[in-house]
């Protein structure tokens, strides 16, 4: 038997990403290639009257919604997003159209002389706006229990209001896409997560079949999100404009572009009533979620899912009432983001619970393990928690590690702790997998082995986790497991690498291929085995009711965090995350508390300093000197463990583990906040502008 | 086309400053960004560059007459490793940019940027730093104070450089230095206090008060410093009410994307409190 699969092991893509030898897109280089850049609606909402262009040099073009062979919209969940604007603009940012040609400058040069008149036409700025207007794009409700009868009979109703905002994802590579025709096929490469998603969009846009289609992952310098369903629409501007132009065109945006066009995510509004009985026990919840989905829907339907799926957090509620709505503004399209529409009601729940606990006077942490999940009892869908909840083991380690018990009684002002309980479905929400249906092929060629996915490594380590999952299972050196490249014409589609699923379900199937290869290793020196997904029989799920299992099993995990607020500025310095996670099994731990540490960073900046507003329409923030996301200096100690708790369908116990650690960190850090200086909090980013003006009128 | 200069020596510098007209570049960390036009694309200069920062005559750190003698073009890196810059002027400089930013940045670039919110400032309008301003035709000496006319307006003529930025070769009994920035690294400032103060039985015999990026200058007002000074520090705490009162007058911050008004204004008067507070506690 070899050693343990946690024991981390060197990452198979450092070396070349230390070394410089990686080729992200911007060091692509085609042969007689050609630049594009956007020009973007300068208007929140107009309609275009007419567009005047200058008379273009030899060899330099305009392309636009009249050179899109096929549908002039960008696929996606909801495909109203066009891929270039046609007689209205509805946010500042939309793409208009492309200047393609040989020259930056001149390019550069044309763009500011094409004037574009516009008819101002009267927009929706902010989500409170867009609900008086009822701007809804989607609106779902669920049920459990009897909610009304519930808050008929409770003793006490607490109301609260809890509000989220934007977060720029910050990858360190913006985005990025490069498109060539030739050999009647389009080959599109970029900065991306989900190739299969570019693949589907551009079948659409240019009307083709998928098989004269090819889109090729290059290294992807982070993503978080931001790469799942943005890449689709510049993969299909560059390969609209390679198809016009018969030349290979790059697209390539920097920092700023980035910022004022790119998706974010979502703002919320979260409401609650709260139905209390004579224990001062929550019986009985109404929530309804509001998201700002910008101008266009795209994936916010999904996101949406997630977030009223995440209501109840850790807890069981015996009644609900539940309604989620996503709304249009003209504000930037709003999209994915790790935790999709999770951060925003574990946080409002969370902070429920932490300030229910402290209008009762009782230990919020006591307070929160009064209502927590058991193994057998129903989810807020009705479906069921069919394995065992370790959060009682992991709340014992958290607060031994961060000494809370003796802290939080010994608590002097300015210097705050506080606890977060959380939980985050694995894989995709309802019945996505199903849909999805990911595929996986294993070839063993010779000595090798070589494993074929379209899941894409884009910084988290998914390459490292997926070849060292066959290398164990088939007791090979790891060097003896390659990976093909993430290329649609050379991999089957084992889906987009989103929702923390590629480990549990991309390397589940691969898990299970390499015990049927294992068995069948000497029957040839070259043979393929392939895995397509299967819904366990044991789960249940009805799409449109809502009812049954959202996902076949939960992550878990408890922080503590410890802040001191400085008494003369109120800036807060978060010195301390201690963190405790049940993601069944590690596969190798150090790529592991790698996403452990950058998801709790991220969160910690997603509640703190990561300030981004917008003013009519506009982001005040729209730039890395303005909008500023936690540095090294920045960074708490972060102590994180562990606990065991396998999972029967994932390999080797693994279930999800990416989103999971962005999800726990803001309520933790927010309640220690709120312990700091006694006040409840009710808004993230929380500020020391806020906080100043809070405890001044403490005191 | 972006044209350039690379003098060898400090005359030839000044020679060609005063027959063309050019934009002088140390590090580049203000001028880069501020002339950036956006991905591979060259910088919007419309004048030629003259690269002053390897220029070795304005690299020395010297104490002459008890004055400290800096060189324009040393970096803010140098400054933190020199033995003779004192230390809440090291700390200021610390708090700057980030270690490769710092490996670039020069001093003399910080003042002639003229920012509010330029971070050596506040210590350098604290002691009354003087420029040496030089060109072809004359040297002329100028106080921090006289030099920055406005948010990014200098009095440095056409043909002229700065030098040399001279500080006393003096250290305080009482330091106090604080900015406020969004984040600990890599962050500009939303507001910043400088206090310092001698003390000399139980009497304070000199103080120093500096606002930054609270105003369009520095704030720093001689004639409050004035009435300070002289004060047994037991009674700091029964005069904080009426020094409060007048620097808020002279405290107009803005809002902006990364602050509010309310927030700078507040937070720097309170920083002067916290200041005035442990004088008290001085003896
Ligand atoms: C990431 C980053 C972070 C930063 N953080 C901070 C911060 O925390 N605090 C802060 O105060 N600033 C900060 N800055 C701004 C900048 O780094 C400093 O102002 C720096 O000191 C400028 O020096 P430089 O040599 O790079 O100036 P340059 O960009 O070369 O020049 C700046 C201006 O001064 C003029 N100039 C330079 N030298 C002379 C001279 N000898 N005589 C006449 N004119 C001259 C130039 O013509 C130009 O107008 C930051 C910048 C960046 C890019």
């Amino acid at each position: 038997m070899r050693e343990s699969i946690s024991k981390p092991i060197q990452r198979v893509d450092g070396s070349a990403k230390i070394s410089g030898e990686a080729k992200y897109i911007g060091d692509m280089h085609f042969e007689n290639m050609l630049f594009a850049k956007t020009l973007r609606s300068s208007r929140v909402k107009a309609k275009i009257k007419s567009i005047i262009k200058p008379e273009l040099p030899e060899g330099y073009f305009i392309v636009d919604k009249d050179d899109v062979p096929g549908f002039n919209r960008m696929r996606t969940v909801v495909s109203d997003h066009p891929l270039f604007a046609e007689d209205n603009v509805e946010y500042i940012g939309q793409p208009i159209l492309l200047v393609v040609g040989p020259e930056r400058e001149t390019i550069y040069d044309i763009i500011t002389h094409i004037s574009i008149v516009y008819d101002d036409l009267e927009p929706l700025y902010t989500l409170e706006e867009a609900e008086a207007k009822s701007t809804v794009f989607t609106d779902y409700h669920y049920d459990k229990g009897e909610p009304d009868k519930a808050f008929a009979v409770a003793v006490t109703i607490i109301e609260d209001e809890y509000h989220t905002g934007y977060q720029e994802h910050v990858y360190l590579e913006p985005q990025g896409m490069a498109a060539e025709y030739r050999d009647d096929t389009m080959f599109v490469y970029g900065s991306m997560q989900c190739p299969f998603y570019a693949e589907g969009a551009l079948t659409e846009a240019l009307g083709w079949d998928a098989k004269r289609i090819r889109v090729i992952q290059t290294v992807t310098g982070g993503a978080f999100g931001g790469k799942e369903e943005f890449p689709s629409l510049t993969a299909c501007q560059v390969a609209v404009a390679a198809l016009k132009t018969k030349r290979p065109v790059t697209l390539i945006y920097d920092r700023d572009e980035d910022i004022i066009c790119s998706t974010k995510r979502h703002p919320s509004i979260v409401r609650y009533k709260a139905a209390l009985n004579q224990n001062n026990d929550v019986i009985a919840l109404d929530v309804d979620v509001l998201l700002d989905a910008g101008a266009y829907n795209g994936l916010s339907p999904v996101v949406l899912q997630r977030a009223i799926f995440s209501v109840t957090g850790v807890y069981n509620y015996l009644h609900l009432k539940v309604r989620g709505r996503n709304f249009m503004t003209n504000n930037v399209p709003s999209g994915a983001y790790r935790g999709f529409g999770a951060p925003q009601t574990i946080f409002g729940t969370e902070m429920l619970m932490h300030n229910i606990a402290l209008k009762i006077g009782v230990d919020p942490l006591d307070y929160k393990m009064r209502h927590m999940l058991r193994r057998g009892d129903p989810t807020c869908m009705g479906g069921k928690i069919r394995d065992i909840v370790k959060l009682p083991e992991i709340i014992t380690r958290v607060t031994e590690m961060s000494d809370y018990r003796n802290k939080v009684q010994n608590n002097v002002k300015y210097k705050g702790i506080g606890a977060s309980l959380f939980l985050h479905g694995c894989g995709f929400t309802g019945n996505g997998e199903q849909t999805i249906q990911g595929k996986i092929i294993l070839k063993k060629s010779g000595e090798n082995v070589i494993l074929k996915v379209s899941s894409t490594e884009m910084g988290q380590g998914a390459e490292t986790v997926l070849r060292k999952i066959v290398a164990y299972s088939l007791d090979l050196p790891i060097e003896k497991v390659l990976c093909e490249a993430a290329d649609t014409g050379l991999v089957p589609d084992s889906g987009p690498t989103v929702a923390s699923r590629t480990t549990m379900i991309v390397g589940g199937l691969l898990r299970q291929a390499c015990l049927e290869l294992k068995d069948r290793w000497d029957e040839a020196e070259e043979f393929e085995v392939s895995r397509s997904y299967k819904h366990p029989d044991f789960l249940n799920w009805d799409n449109d009711t809502f009812q049954g299992d959202a996902y076949p099993v939960y992550s878990w995990g408890a922080n503590v965090a410890e802040v001191e607020i400085d008494p003369v500025t109120y800036e807060i310095n978060v010195k301390k995350i201690s963190a405790v996670y049940d993601v069944g099994m590690p596969i190798d731990e150090t790529t592991l508390r790698g996403q452990m540490q950058g998801g709790i960073v991220q969160g910690v900046g997603w509640a703190t300093i990561e300030v981004m507003t917008t003013d009519k329409g506009k982001l005040i923030q729209k730039n890395l000197t303005d909008y500023k996301v936690p540095t090294s200096m920045d960074i708490p100690k972060i102590d994180c463990e562990f606990v065991s708790n396998p999972y029967e369908f994932g390999p080797f116990g693994a279930k999800c583990a990416g989103e999971l650690p962005f999800v726990g960190a803001p309520p933790a850090v927010v309640a220690a906040v709120s312990n700091a200086l006694n006040v409840p909090i009710y808004s993230i980013p929380i500020t020391p502008e806020d906080l100043m003006e809070m405890d001044s009128h403490e005191n | 086309m972006v044209d350039g200069f690379r003098p060898v020596t400090l005359q030839e510098t000044l020679n060609i400053r005063s027959q063309y007209n050019c934009t002088p570049i140390a590090g580049g960390t203000d001028l880069m960004v501020q002339k950036a036009r956006g991905f591979a694309l060259k910088p919007g200069f419309e004048q030629p560059l003259l690269f002053i920062g390897h220029l070795p005559e304005l690299q020395k750190i010297v104490i002459k007459n008890n004055q400290i003698h800096i060189g324009s073009g040393l970096l803010l890196t140098d400054l933190l490793n020199s033995e003779i810059i004192p230390e809440i002027f090291k700390e200021a400089v610390r708090l700057m940019a980030s270690p490769p930013s710092r490996n670039l940045a020069s001093i003399g670039g910080n003042i002639c940027n003229a920012s509010p919110a330029g971070d050596t400032l506040p210590y350098l309008y604290a002691v009354d730093a003087k420029l040496v301003l030089k060109s072809v035709r004359s040297e002329r000496l100028v106080s921090i104070g006289e030099f920055i006319t406005g948010p990014k307006q200098t009095a440095l003529g056409q043909d002229e450089l700065l030098t040399e930025i001279i500080i006393p070769n003096k250290i305080f009994n009482v330091n106090y230095y604080k900015k406020v920035g969004q984040r600990k690294g890599m962050s500009l400032t939303k507001a910043v206090f400088l206090g310092m103060t001698d003390i000399k039985n139980d009497n304070l015999t000199d103080i120093r008060i500096a606002f930054g990026s609270v105003s369009p200058k520095i704030v720093r007002s001689r004639e409050i410093e004035r009435t300070i000074v002289g004060k047994p520090t037991f009674e700091m705490i029964t005069a904080i009410p009426e020094i409060l009162a007048k620097y808020a007058l002279l405290i107009r911050p803005i809002d902006d994307a990364r602050s509010t008004a309310v927030y700078r204004k507040k937070v720097s008067l309170r920083l002067l409190e916290d200041f005035l507070r442990k004088i008290d506690k001085e003896k």
